[in-house]
């Protein structure tokens, strides 16, 4: 796995929370990524959800900003100086905790991936939108939206590292 | 500003996602054991920092630097399935060790079970498409 440098977490904080308010000041545009997604969908389905309201064009800025976030992760490892290794390794936790067969742990990750896909249209938005723009706005409902996703991630890492 | 300059945008915030440690995924489960609370500092001074800037921007009334259009602060309403929705998303978030933007940041760095994750991500997405256009 690609080790990459890290900052303190205020260090972090604070550089998100300053790309929010760039892109605020140059596009109007508020951060969020999972909406994102949706454009993805409407580039395969002809499903008129995917064609209306938040889908209505679906080249905008949101599906170019999520062909560029993989791309800063890239830069991000290359500009770590160490070796980039790509692997399906997530580190020693999750390695020792999931299933050791790649189609097993892959199927898990796939569930995972369903229940952030649907829980976050459900909810409306994901991390980006509830707990980065959302808390910066003091928003009661994404306030709200973040206290859930942070009580879902404790019940299931709480059962995946103490319970089984 | 041009839809394509959200390539530049994505690049410079998925670096950020990786620098700040959000791209790690044994930092999910350090921050939901209460081992590690590194993401908990980044989404919390993440949110201050752009609630201080905000609200300068506000007073100042500060328009768009580019097309000087005045900004929407446009807030997520409150929905009956806001909460099932965040609390499904939290379970995926700590299952997965990740979220959308940073898996998409991970794919990059080469870590590989994102391509599964991201996978999740457009079925679960589709699903609500499928859903919703059922009951309209």
């Amino acid at each position: 796995m690609t080790n990459v440098t890290i900052w303190d977490g205020w260090i972090g904080g604070i550089a998100v929370g300053a790309y929010l308010l760039v892109q605020l000041i140059l596009s109007g545009k508020l951060l969020g990524v999972s909406t994102g997604f949706g454009n993805v969908c409407s580039i395969v389905s002809r499903n008129l959800f995917f064609h209306t309201g938040d889908y209505e064009t679906v080249n905008n800025w949101r599906l170019w900003f999520i062909l560029g976030i993989p791309l800063g992760g890239l830069l991000a490892a290359v500009t770590s100086g160490g070796h980039i290794f790509a692997s399906f390794s997530m580190g020693p936790m999750y390695d020792s905790v999931l299933p050791q067969a790649l189609w097993l742990k892959g199927l898990v990750l796939v569930l995972g991936g369903i229940l952030i896909g649907y829980g976050s249209r459900l909810a409306g938005g994901c991390t980006s939108g509830h707990s980065i723009s959302g808390m910066a706005l003091l928003n009661p409902p994404s306030i709200l939206a973040s206290a859930g996703f942070f009580a879902g991630g404790i019940i299931i890492v709480q059962i995946m590292f103490n319970l089984l | 500003m041009k839809k394509y300059s959200f390539l530049f945008m994505g690049v410079a915030f998925g670096f950020i996602l990786s620098r700040a440690g959000a791209t790690t995924y044994d930092f999910y489960a350090k921050l939901f054991l209460f081992q590690n609370l590194q993401l908990f500092w980044v989404i919390l001074f993440a949110a201050a920092t752009g609630f201080v800037g905000i609200k300068i921007m506000q007073r100042m009334k500060i328009k768009t630097l580019i097309e000087k259009e005045s900004i929407d602060y446009k807030k997520k309403p409150y929905t009956s399935t806001l909460i099932p929705g965040s609390l499904l998303f939290g379970l995926g978030w700590g299952l997965a060790g990740a979220c959308p933007g940073t898996a998409l940041a991970m794919l990059g760095e080469g870590k590989l079970g994102v391509l599964f994750t991201i996978f999740g991500m457009f079925l679960g997405t589709y699903f609500y498409g499928l859903q919703m256009s059922r009951k309209q």
